[in-house]
């Protein structure tokens, strides 16, 4: 036997006034990272302060559009926020060229044809509910 | 340093609990635990309260279960370390003997997890990680976040899903010889291999349950255990801690928690033994790969040896290094607060030779618990010995 709790709905107001840049990029199908401009670097997810020499200035770099994967995942979990999302959906973890690791949703693939070490092209889209994702697609040569 | 040792532990029954609010399931540990000391309330100096707490209507839980339990003065601390909630609880309450601060604490874990639905409960895990950089844009999960691991661990490794399955038939042996586990069923390869993928390769056997549950530990001083004739103290040799990076994209690799290696090395380290001197060992089985992992990352094989480890049974009771003979996470549960505190109770049960039908035998008397934040963001590696 239970009673119903007070209802408690969090929707967060998340700034992105530091990293609006790389928001930006999703929009065009780029991924940008940040380079620290004192000691070089790189941040991926972007960061606008390194801890590294505790400094804070920065520049964008655009990262290449392409990758390997390193490992993947077909999540059959919906967790709340993604109830709505019909299929299974494809996460994996891909390395740019430049060496950066990034997470992403891999489409246009069947789980049973991904391998680790597949090439793969890095871009973005924005779903249907206007949330953006980093998109990876198989690499046709 | 002060030498700290365990002197009462208890453990309210693992599962969906509906029958009880989250001081009620305190309680039970609380209460099993003092009996178990030959002590009161009026002996304790401090309560560390372990609860990830999330998931709870009640915001600031470790005041209500302080007060339920008769604890109200004697602190609360209140710590998280996500699923090492309880050893983070456990290490809390030690330092403060172990520095001459107070002479007796209690950690108590707790977690209730079944009061709201899956999804929520899913979600809630999921941004146990990043949330902007992970949940938000992806939709991960925790079995999303190992089965990251387990993929790169099968591909490097050659890691079958067989052996995935052999880790969770040997929870669930031992998890029904456990009237405090969750689950108390036996169940075969067969049933484990063809259950639903829940996160591919993971299927709904490799993963543990949402469990509702409690433990506590009290923990006192060498002059303590004399002035209350503590016949059977056990000593806490040493404890390990690390973490790691939130981004998964930041670690190194996806076949090792690099926190466990770090954490058991400090361990070992302070305890002067090495991984063959272990008798007993309660790992963090979240998910089947990981208990694969943490034979490796603990150094009870080589890296890359976790499958054929568990292919050669060596990890029974009788093998050469039992391992969750509790149940585990798998069968046990998970109640993440709970955790840490119930891999103290099982193994004090086990350095006393009280462990039933799961009795291993006792060699050099020494015991590890391992147990993991998260997708290896913390990690507690502790170290006893009777």
């Amino acid at each position: 036997m239970s009673i119903k709790s007070r209802p408690l709905n969090f929707i967060h107001d998340i700034p992105i006034i530091k990293t609006k840049k790389f928001w930006d990029g999703l929009n065009e199908g780029k991924i940008y990272a940040t380079k620290c401009k004192d000691c070089g670097k790189v941040y991926f997810p972007p960061q606008v302060d390194c801890p590294k020499c505790l400094k804070s200035n920065f520049e964008w770099i655009p990262l290449t559009n392409e990758g390997e994967i390193e490992t993947f995942t077909e999540s059959h979990l919906k967790p709340q926020g993604f109830t709505h999302y019909e299929k299974p959906y494809i996460i994996a973890i891909a390395k740019t060229l430049e060496g950066v690791k990034i997470m992403g949703w891999l489409e246009g693939v069947e789980i049973s044809n991904v391998k680790v070490g597949m090439k793969v092209e890095i871009t973005s889209k924005t779903q249907p509910d206007g949330y953006p994702v980093i998109l990876f697609k198989p690499k046709t040569t | 340093m002060r030498r700290v040792a365990i002197i009462g532990v208890g453990n309210s029954k693992f599962g969906v609990r509906n029958d009880a609010l989250i001081q009620e399931i305190a309680f039970e540990a609380v209460k099993e635990a003092f009996e178990d000391a030959g002590i009161t309330q009026k002996d304790i100096d401090l309560s560390v309260v372990g609860s990830v707490g999330t998931r709870l209507y009640e915001a600031l839980p470790a005041v209500p279960i302080n007060e339920y339990v008769g604890l109200d003065g004697k602190g609360p601390i209140r710590v998280e370390a996500a699923c090492a909630t309880g050893s983070a609880a456990v290490f809390t309450a030690y330092n403060a003997i172990a520095s001459g601060y107070v002479d007796t604490a209690i950690a108590i874990g707790v977690e209730k997890m079944c009061e709201v639905d899956t999804p929520t409960s899913t979600a809630v895990g999921g941004r146990g990680g990043n949330y902007l950089w992970e949940f938000h844009m992806f939709g991960t999960s925790f079995a999303g976040y190992y089965a990251l691991y387990a993929t790169a661990h099968m591909s490097k490794y050659g890691t079958k899903e067989e052996q995935l399955a052999k880790v969770a038939v040997k929870a669930h042996k031992y998890g029904a010889m456990n009237p405090k586990a969750h689950f108390q069923k036996e169940i075969n390869m067969e049933s484990a291999l063809k259950s639903r993928v829940v996160c591919w390769p993971l299927k709904l056997y490799d993963c543990c349950p949402i469990s509702d549950g409690a433990a506590a530990v009290i923990l006192s001083s060498e002059d303590k255990v004399r002035e209350f004739k503590v016949e059977d103290p056990i000593w806490i040799k040493a404890i390990g801690f690390s973490s790691d990076t939130s981004n998964l994209v930041r670690r190194p690799d996806y076949v090792g928690l690099g926190a466990t290696v770090r954490a058991a090395e400090m361990a070992y380290r302070i305890a002067k033994i090495t991984p063959g001197d272990v008798d007993v060992a309660t790992v963090h089985d979240c998910f089947t790969i990981a208990e694969i992992m943490a034979y490796e990352d603990l150094g009870f094989c080589k890296k890359g040896e976790g499958g054929k480890l568990i292919d050669e049974e060596q990890t029974y009771v009788g093998g050469k290094i039992p391992v969750n003979v509790d149940g585990g996470l798998k069968a046990k549960g998970h109640p993440l607060g709970a955790t840490g505190c119930s891999m103290i109770y099982e193994l004090t049960k086990q350095l006393r030779n009280e462990a039933g039908r799961r009795q291993v035998p006792l060699k050099r008397n020494i015991a590890l618990a391992h147990n993991v934040g998260g997708t290896g963001h913390y990690c507690y590696v502790t170290i006893l010995e009777r």
